[in-house]
Parts: C-alpha cells; structure tokens; sequence
C-alpha cells in the first residue's frame, strides 16, 4: 500500500519519475542556472520577443499547463538558440558577467564594467541591444550612466 | 612730568583670539553640506526607481522561458498521476479518471498532496 509522506518532513524529495508522454515532442531543457539566465535576460527577451509575447498570450487564453505546450517548446527552442549564440560569440563577456553577476548577488549594478563589454559585443556580433521599457524619455538609460550614485558595495 | 616722548597709549581695545568662523558661516555650511546631501538623496531615488525597473525587466523577460519549463514538467507529472488513478481504478465502474470535481470548464490546478 501507498504510505504518506509528509513532503516537509521527508528524508527525499518526491520526483515523480514518469517520463513525459511520448506523443509530446522532446525538447532540451535549457539546464542554465540563474546568473547566466539574469545576465542573458535582456538578449532574450529582445531575441525571442515573438515567441515568448506568443506564449504568453496563449497563457491568458488558459492557464492549463497542457494548452501552451507548443509555444512554450518555441520559447525554449529560441532561448537556447539565443544562449548557444551568445556562447559562440561572446564567450568571454558573457562568463565575465555571469561570474561577476554570482559573486555579486545578482544586481546589475554592481557589475557595470562587464556589463557593458559584454552589450557592446552583442550589438556588434548580434545585433542585440539592451533596452528596459519604461524607462524615462530624454533620460540616459540607467545600464548607461557613467557616474551613478549607487556603485558597488565596500569591503 | 610727563616722561619724554609722552605716556604709554592705554589698551583700552579688547584682546579677544579669533576662535573659528562665525556662527552665519558654520550655519551656511552646514546649509550648503546638507543642501548637497538631499540633492544627492534625490538622484540616488531617482536611480533606485530605474535599477527596481531594471531587475523587473529581467525578470518579465525570463517569465515565459520559466513558465514554460515549470508547465512541461506540471503536464508531465499531470499525466503522470492520470495514469495512477487509471491504475487504481480500473476495477470501479463507471470511474471517470481525471474527471474534475467541479462543473466548470475552468482550469484548477491539482491538490498539492503527494502520496507516494
């Protein structure tokens, strides 16, 4: 008989090893942690603006996990193209950031300085620009700034 | 007699050493370091409202990637538990597996228990 495990309490997390249905298409799951994904965040959300606006809409029409299937593989798909191009073209910047991103935890802020080698290679290999909607007109954009107020912390 | 050359000059004059600047001027510095401070206050909020924008931004960029991930793996888990109670059931007539209890088309995500 099935016993109950309290999952708060348990020595090991439930995984549930049932692979996914076979009539689904198999897509690799992008595997990358968090820093990577913030530092990468900009360059995907302005590469896979289509797909990802396309999902998102077809969220709203339904929130069961199983309607979106298809869209969510193109997300995955166009996010992995976009980091497996970053990886090609910008290696260098790109690790920069990343490590620099950990070691800092994870605010933009305190790693300008790779940041913006990392923007410039990706405009220039890519094509690729960074832009936060919302922000002020007229104003320079805050990844721009050459003197900002807040800079990295002491130590 | 007066001595020649005539008598000393009286020191009537107060012999008081300068003791630092005036009250107005520590009152206008202090205005001005201030002044400087609040102005400095403003830009950092300024900035502070653009870096909160910055990290929202990236995360709304990330939100479908995640969701998408997270969604496969519900449906996975989803068909998963469908087929248990197929599995289970299979002896009870008339059993609808997966039937929801609720008459309403509307998508409910499932109890969080977890029976192993």
């Amino acid at each position: 008989m099935s016993v109950y495990h309290k999952p708060d309490s348990a020595a090991h997390p439930y995984k549930d090893p049932a692979p996914l249905p076979a009539s689904v298409p198999q897509v690799q799951e992008l595997g990358t942690t968090s820093a990577p994904l913030k530092s990468a965040a900009f360059f995907i959300g302005a590469y896979c603006k289509d797909y990802n606006d396309d999902f998102m809409l077809c969220k709203g029409e339904n929130r069961d996990p199983a309607h979106c299937l298809k869209e969510g593989r193109r997300v995955t798909r166009c996010a992995q193209d976009l980091i497996t191009k970053m990886r090609e073209n910008c290696l260098q910047e790109f690790d920069k950031h990343w490590n620099c991103l950990e070691l800092h935890n994870q605010e933009y802020n305190h790693c300008r300085k790779p940041e913006r080698a990392l923007n410039k290679c990706m405009f220039e290999k890519l094509g690729l620009i960074k832009t936060i909607p919302g922000s002020p007109e007229g104003k320079t954009p805050i990844h721009e700034v050459k003197n900002p107020v807040y800079t990295g912390v002491q130590k | 007699m007066p001595p020649p050359g005539g008598f000393q000059e009286i020191r009537y004059k107060r012999n008081l050493p300068f003791r630092g600047p005036s009250g107005a001027v520590i009152l206008a510095g202090v205005t001005a370091v201030c002044a400087f401070g609040f102005y400095r206050l403003g830009l950092g909020n300024l900035e502070k409202r653009e870096l909160q924008r910055e990290r929202v931004w990236s995360r709304i960029y990330l939100v479908p990637l995640l969701l998408a991930e997270g969604d496969r793996d519900a449906y996975r888990r989803q068909q998963a538990a469908l087929e248990r109670e197929k599995e289970i059931m299979k002896d009870v007539p008339g059993w609808e597996a997966g039937k929801s209890v609720y008459h309403n088309p509307k998508y409910r995500p499932a109890e969080s228990i977890v029976v192993l």
